[in-house]
């Protein structure tokens, strides 16, 4: 039986002064159970330096590396920065557009990530057509998938034996059913779920749809897991990935 | 005119800088406000129901707002992920 490399994810914590304690316990010790702790953006409620500190005392507590991407709600505030900044000199790794690889008993995890965008999925989505700001809607909500396929194809040179994209905003949208559809093209990008299909990846986890559910598929059958709080309802939830050499 | 009542107290609850908030739903009931969504604690369920109150719509206000499952101690889930055999 192959040995998996163990990957725990959640996303949209959403951490404020008023959740200070709800995490930390339940992440101390957690190299038990995963090799890594993927948290899918909106770590804060608005985006505030002190909801930044509130995530890193809480997330902290992890003995595996974690890393995150940001989320809408982490930008709100124009503090994007400042939290990614705070959150690398807390040990944390924050991921725009980049990848990283981490060593494990089981092999080497790739992860490669980026907050994505809005834009909607294929044949209801906005057009990059019209006016100028149609255009950079549109358009940001492209560049952010070539921006993601980029750093998977980075991460390929890396040849780790299991990689996984993280992202905040939804790749495909089999995870978005429980939410509105009208409100689909701001939860999640067809784009992202493109790159990820052209990139060799095992795993593609995201948050931003609370009402959601867990578990979908891109249209190449890569698993995509939603792992927003509310929809795991657990501190975490892990998945056992097992590497392609041995499956 | 309640529709737009409606709406109008949901971008609110979205863009005040004590709630933001984005899944709160509010519809009109005969002489009742009703308000649904999830919130993650008691206070940010009691700051919503403020920033309500404050627009003075003068209707009753029924909450169902849930609160978000709190993690609890407990093995977490786990799922084992094969890769597909054709890529």
């Amino acid at each position: 039986m192959p040995e998996p490399i163990r990957v725990a994810a959640v996303g949209d914590v959403h951490l404020a002064d008023d959740l200070r304690g709800r995490y930390a316990p339940l992440l101390d010790g957690i190299s038990a159970e995963a090799d890594a702790l993927l948290v899918a953006g909106d770590l804060t409620q608005h985006g505030t330096l002190d909801e930044a500190k509130a995530f890193a005392d809480e997330f902290g507590a992890a003995d595996v590396p974690v890393l995150t991407v940001l989320g809408n709600h982490d930008y709100h505030s124009g503090k994007e920065r400042d939290i990614a900044q705070l959150l690398e000199e807390r040990g944390m790794t924050v991921l725009e557009g980049t990848s990283t690889t981490i060593e494990t008993k089981a092999g080497r995890l790739g992860v490669a990530g980026i907050k994505g965008f809005c834009l909607g999925f294929s044949g209801r989505c906005a057009a990059d057509f019209g006016e100028p700001e149609m255009k950079a809607f549109t358009g940001h909500g492209i560049e952010t998938a070539d921006v993601l396929r980029r750093a998977l194809d980075d991460l390929a040179g890396e040849e780790p034996d299991v990689t996984v994209a993280l992202s905040h905003f939804a790749p495909v949208d089999g995870t978005l059913l429980g939410e509105p559809k009208e409100i689909w093209p701001f939860l999640g990008n067809y784009r992202l779920g493109e790159a990820i299909d052209e990139s060799g990846v095992d795993l593609a986890v995201h948050g931003h749809a609370h009402a959601g559910r867990e578990k979908g598929l891109t249209p190449a059958g890569v698993p995509v897991r939603n792992v927003a709080q509310p929809v795991i309802q657990a501190a975490f939830r892990v998945y056992d990935v097992v590497p392609r050499r041995s499956a | 005119m309640n529709e737009q009542l409606a709406r109008d107290l949901e971008c609110a609850i979205a863009t005040d800088p004590r709630t933001h908030e984005l899944g709160i739903h509010l519809e009109v009931r005969g002489d009742h406000l009703v308000v649904c969504g999830e919130v993650a604690t008691e206070k940010r369920r009691a700051m919503v129901l403020d920033v309500i109150r404050e627009h003075d719509t003068g209707l009753d206000i029924a909450d169902h707002i849930v609160l978000s499952a709190e993690p609890g101690p407990g093995g977490p889930g786990h799922e084992r992920i094969v890769p597909p055999t054709s890529s």
